[in-house]
């Protein structure tokens, strides 16, 4: 059953539409990402089913209920909706204490002191902070900090919980533990969640099905696989995992497939066959992408092989990252030694190249 | 923003409560401005008369152009002197620049007429400072009771005002731009003039148009300095109105009041447009703005120099003239001041029970009156916070009507209020008047300071209690107020102040239960007992100075 509903969404924000017709729907236990680019509304809509920020037209619904119907004028406030929210910043009362942040929703609920004090003791053990209830917010580190606010989030079970980029105020190291915690705390808890994020590996590693948000409008949903495996648009191609741009144009099509000729081609090199994607005309413009890790260095000329000049080579730790040049050409490409100055030949798996 | 709706009427009725407050009396002026008689007489008729006999008036022009020359003399004064000190204490390596910017920000604490009696003892005709220089140079080489000395001494004294606006333009500038001119290959004075003086030109523009502003409103300085001489300015001219034909002639008032209002509040609009601008070149806000101070070398003590006599000038020698007047019984030609020595002045004091109501009154209203005055500014803040839309664009504008009035035009329009709605007449002889005037004329400084506190406040805050289940006011009870809660005590403080040192506002509402030492200062200069005013004022000043040393001491900013 769907836990929470949204319709055909609008949303102006000083005169500008920020939203516009915006549709999803979260089931029970699922996790949901909300993801885009800066600017393409997906905090927006976020705020907007949290109640914090107003729609002109559309509906959304929790748990069968509309809490905003633009048409019925329905439009409860966020303090109706018995959600739970988690800000990027945490914003955690500095006034209170880690115990009296936790508490509030229960006091406002009216819960009596004994459960109160019990509930609160549970969810604060739950995050492993149970013996830092007396202190204060700016005594705890920023993971702890974060930890915190999903506590006061969870502790008065609200049927849905949304995460407004929970990990970004985290450094790197921390960020990808608390991704593991938090996903497992997810599972453990069978929370039904809505995530913002901007990035795609948080939320390929977070949600059960992500929603890809490009100014206003979702480009795509499905599952992590889906988007990242079988992009149906340019820009969601683009927006999930680190690409190469292959600009060239279209000079057969046979089976789905589409052979591209690469800007700067010589007579003999081979065509770029890749996974047709959109709708392309033979001799029109279009572009190839392919993921970086698709990309292999190959021992010779081959089908679906070009040579190209190596720039440079960069130690990652765990590998290497090329980067080659042919004219307007720029490929990068991952490797696990050091290549050789000079012209290398690369392979394109035609499978793994899609063609827009 | 937008769920605010189910408070919408609280709002909505503390704004239109603001707003009658605000203005109706200038609304009654405006109507008094044009009958015959006082509006409570039993027969009033509409008339332009007032308007022909006051705009004939030669008393009038001259005030009118006095009120000018002084506005426009002060501001050429105040606003160089006040750039210049501002840059020497935020950005060079200056002696003990720390100690001395509370000392710097002290005028605006003081009362006008106490520093007025101040410089008159110390350096007037027979003034402790000018006996000495006229046995130096063989006369004396100043006259503070010409419009030159006015102009001089109302300069000086407003420095302070330009200094706190330019002071934090030049701390949100980055000095990196400062060293790129630097490495570009300019000289310290050549950076200063290139790069430092446009960055603050915004806010010392600011500056100047509120001191021309506070020019056309001054009342203490040119009613003690000026009075003298029979130099009139206008709210002087219109003090001196109140008793013109034998009877107190409202119309002619009303239309003195119109008039100053026709001045002031274009400029209070301009102060308003020009205040958005002032910080347009602030490249880095809050604390962070990482500086390097300018090295002086040589200049130093030079620079020192200028700072020490302005300091002089403006604050130790009012202050230690009024000191020393009210311990000697006498002073003046061939007096040694040692031999004069006395506290009776102090225990004078205790033989007029109006004066002791007026000190026990000022204490109150600062207060107990300064706390509710915060209070109030609070829940008018709060009605406008987080709230876009035509009713807080209404009270942007309201907070503006009494900033155009100066605290004599308010205290007479409020007095007027009070005879003119039945029922409220009772309030008219009790210490609520006073509080309701001072309240209304420092409503626009009160409320800066609480939005200042409210600004602080992240807005997710405030979001993150909605999510969780409060509605509009718990939010406000747990959240957003205790939050503000070191804002409120530092604006406490500030309006304790403000409240102690106000006399102009008081005056009109001046009667047996409603004296306030600034009120009083006002009227005994009126019969000339020195020895008590210099005691009372004596008194002023310490209550102002305890409130500074608590506000310095637990860390609140002054900066309004």
């Amino acid at each position: 059953m769907a836990e929470l509903t949204v319709e055909n969404l609008h949303l102006r924000l000083g005169g500008n539409e920020i939203l516009k017709g915006v549709g999803m729907s979260l089931e029970r236990g699922q996790v949901v990402a909300l993801l885009g680019p800066s600017g393409s509304g997906k905090t927006t809509l976020l705020r907007a089913v949290a109640g914090l920020e107003q729609a002109h037209a559309g509906r959304i619904t929790l748990g069968g209920k509309p809490v905003f119907d633009a048409e019925a004028g329905v439009d409860l406030p966020a303090e109706k909706r018995n959600l739970g929210l988690v800000f990027q910043s945490y914003a955690l009362w500095p006034h209170k204490t880690v115990f009296d942040n936790v508490a509030y929703g229960l006091k406002l609920r009216g819960t009596g002191r004994e459960e109160m004090r019990e509930r609160v003791q549970a969810a604060l053990n739950q995050i492993g902070l149970g013996k830092h209830g007396e202190r204060f917010p700016h005594q705890l580190s920023g993971g702890q900090q974060q930890r915190v606010a999903l506590a006061r989030a969870l502790v008065y079970k609200p049927p849905v919980i949304l995460l407004d980029e929970p990990l970004s105020n985290l450094d790197a190291k921390l960020r990808e533990e608390a991704r593991a915690w938090l996903r497992e705390l997810i599972v453990t808890l069978h929370l039904s969640a809505l995530c913002v994020t901007h990035d795609q590996v948080e939320a390929m590693a977070i949600a059960d099905r992500i929603l890809l948000l490009n100014a206003g409008v979702v480009e795509q949903e499905g599952s992590p696989q889906d988007m990242y495996g079988a992009p149906r648009s340019l820009f969601a191609a683009e927006f999930m995992g680190a690409n190469n741009r292959i600009e060239g144009t279209v000079a057969e099509q046979r089976d789905g497939y589409a052979a591209l000729a690469v800007a700067g081609r010589t007579e003999d090199e081979p065509l770029l066959w890749g996974r047709l994607r959109a709708d392309r005309t033979p001799g029109g413009p279009a572009t190839g992408i392919v993921r970086l890790e698709s990309v292999r260095p190959a021992d010779g000329p081959g089908p679906n092989r070009l040579a190209l000049d190596l720039v440079t080579s960069m130690y990652l730790g765990e590998r290497w990252e090329y980067l080659f040049h042919r004219g307007p050409l720029k490929v990068r490409a991952y490797g696990n030694e050091a290549l050789e100055p000079g012209r290398h030949w690369l392979e394109f798996p035609a499978d793994r190249v899609w063609v827009f | 923003m937008s769920t605010s709706r189910p408070q919408s009427w609280a709002r909505v009725s503390v704004i239109l409560v603001t707003a009658l407050v605000v203005l109706a009396p200038l609304a009654l002026v405006f109507y008094q401005s044009f009958l015959d008689n006082p509006f409570f007489a039993p027969k009033v008729q509409f008339t332009l008369s007032a308007y022909d006999f006051v705009l004939n008036d030669e008393d009038f022009h001259s005030a009118f152009l006095n009120s000018l020359m002084i506005a426009t003399g002060m501001t050429a004064i105040a606003v160089p002197l006040g750039g210049l000190l501002a840059f020497l204490i935020v950005r060079t390596d200056l002696p003990g620049r720390r100690w001395i910017e509370p000392l710097l920000l002290l005028p605006v604490f003081l009362s006008p007429v106490v520093l007025a009696f101040g410089y008159v003892v110390a350096a007037g005709p027979v003034g402790f400072l000018s006996l000495p220089a006229e046995s130096l140079f063989g006369f004396v080489p100043w006259d503070i009771y010409s419009i030159y000395g006015l102009v001089l001494v109302a300069g000086l004294t407003h420095v302070p005002h330009v200094y706190l606006y330019a002071s934090s333009a030049l701390r949100g500038v980055s000095s990196d731009l400062e060293e790129a001119a630097r490495i570009g290959g300019a000289g310290p004075w050549r950076v200063a003039l290139d790069v430092s003086l446009p960055m603050v030109m915004p806010a010392l523009l600011y500056s100047g148009v509120l001191v021309f502003f506070l020019g056309f409103e001054l009342f203490g300085l040119p009613l003690v300095l000026g009075d003298p001489q029979g130099i009139l300015v206008m709210s002087t001219y219109l003090y001196k109105l109140t008793n013109l034909l034998g009877t107190p002639s409202y119309q002619l008032m009303a239309v003195v009041v119109v008039a100053l209002v026709l001045v002031t509040f274009p400029l209070v609009i301009l102060q308003r447009r020009l205040l958005r601008q002032a910080g347009k070149y602030v490249t880095l806000k809050g604390k962070g703005a990482r500086q390097t101070p300018l090295k002086l070398g040589g200049w130093k003590w030079l620079a020192f120099a200028i700072l020490a006599l302005w300091l002089v000038a403006t604050v130790v020698v009012p202050l230690a003239g009024i000191g020393l007047r009210s311990v000697v019984s006498s002073w003046g030609r061939g007096v040694t001041l040692s031999d004069q020595l006395t506290l009776a002045h102090y225990r004078d004091l205790w033989q007029y029970p109006n004066l002791i109501r007026g000190i026990l009154n000022t204490l109150g209203v600062g207060v107990i009156g300064g706390a509710l005055s915060v209070a109030c500014y609070t829940v008018i803040s709060l009605a406008a916070h987080r709230w876009q839309s035509g009713w807080t664009r209404l009270l942007d504008f309201l907070v503006l009507v009494p900033r155009a009035m100066p605290g004599l035009v308010a205290g007479l329009a409020i007095l007027w209020i009070f005879l003119f709605v039945p029922g409220l007449g009772v309030l008219k002889s009790t210490m609520i008047s006073v509080w309701i005037a001072y309240t209304v004329v420092w409503l626009a400084y009160g409320m800066r300071l609480i939005s200042t506190a409210l600004l602080q406040v992240g807005p997710e805050l405030e979001e993150g209690a909605r999510v969780v289940g409060a509605g509009p006011h718990r939010v406000n009870m747990d959240i957003t107020i205790p939050l503000i809660r070191f804002g409120m005590l530092g604006s406490w403080l500030l309006i304790f102040m403000i409240f102690v040192r106000e006399y102009s506002t008081g005056i009109y509402l001046l009667g047996p239960g409603t004296e306030v030492i600034g009120s009083l200062l006002v009227s005994l200069w009126g019969t000339g007992d020195i020895d008590l005013i210099s005691a009372l004022s004596v008194i002023n000043v310490a209550m102002v100075g305890a409130g500074l040393l608590t506000a310095l001491r637990l860390g609140v900013r002054l900066h309004g």
